[in-house]
């Protein structure tokens, strides 16, 4: 692109890149498996999703919910509608709490206020191996 | 610290509001709001869709103004373009 990227372009860009880095590690290059999936949510939304939501069982609900062709893989379309989710989720939390008048923001989602370091970036196991109640995979 | 694709996500919510904050209710883009969106921010998105034709497929409720929820529906469909033009270069 010959002139400068704006900031709507150049985040929208960030998004598909996120997603062609891991869409292109299996299997099809353009779509997200599940494997893929969990990758991506652990790593690159670690803080806009609560650890208890970024359980295996958690993210299989995710993507189930957002497979809206049942393929069992997620394409870049069906993949941008949790990335619209998750804005709208985090606009909500700016507004939580501030009744002023005016247009405040408060933090966003993933961030509370005072600036935490987290230890271990990339995914860190909490030490207890994830269990899987013996069924292999639900249909 | 939040990710890059985290901090994207939150980008999407500055660059709604550097238009809904200009005039009127803070979250609402009236038309004119989005002619400089879309100017300043897709001027690519424009060449085949005008803002007046974006901003009537936008307004999902037709209360003459874009709230936050439907902007993001303007994210969606202009990342899915983006993205498929990526795969023509």
């Amino acid at each position: 692109m010959a002139c400068e990227m704006s900031l709507m372009e150049s985040s929208i860009e960030t998004v598909i890149n996120v997603f062609h880095q891991y869409s292109t590690r299996l299997g099809n290059p353009d779509t997200l498996n599940q494997k893929e999936f969990k990758q991506l949510v652990k790593k690159e939304l670690q803080n806009f999703l609560k650890k208890e939501e970024r359980d295996d069982k958690t993210i299989n609900h995710i993507l189930e919910d957002l497979d809206t062709n049942q393929d069992k893989e997620l394409s870049f379309e069906e993949f941008i509608i949790m990335m619209a989710r998750l804005t709208q989720a985090s606009h909500v939390q700016m507004h939580k709490g501030s009744s002023s008048p005016g247009h405040k923001h408060g933090p966003g989602l993933g961030e509370d206020g005072h600036g935490h370091s987290h230890g271990g970036h990339g995914h860190s196991h909490g030490g207890h191996g994830h269990s899987h109640g013996g069924h292999g995979h639900s249909h | 610290m939040l990710t890059d694709l985290e901090n994207a996500l939150d980008s999407f919510i500055d660059v709604y509001h550097k238009y809904s904050l200009l005039q009127g209710n803070y979250h609402s883009i009236y038309m004119d709001d989005m002619k400089k969106l879309l100017e300043k921010e897709c001027p690519q998105f424009i060449k085949k869709k005008s803002a007046e034709t974006w901003f009537k497929e936008l307004d999902i409720n037709s209360d003459g103004a874009i709230n936050f929820e439907e902007f993001l529906v303007m994210v969606v469909k202009v990342g899915v373009e983006a993205h498929k033009e990526i795969h023509k270069e």
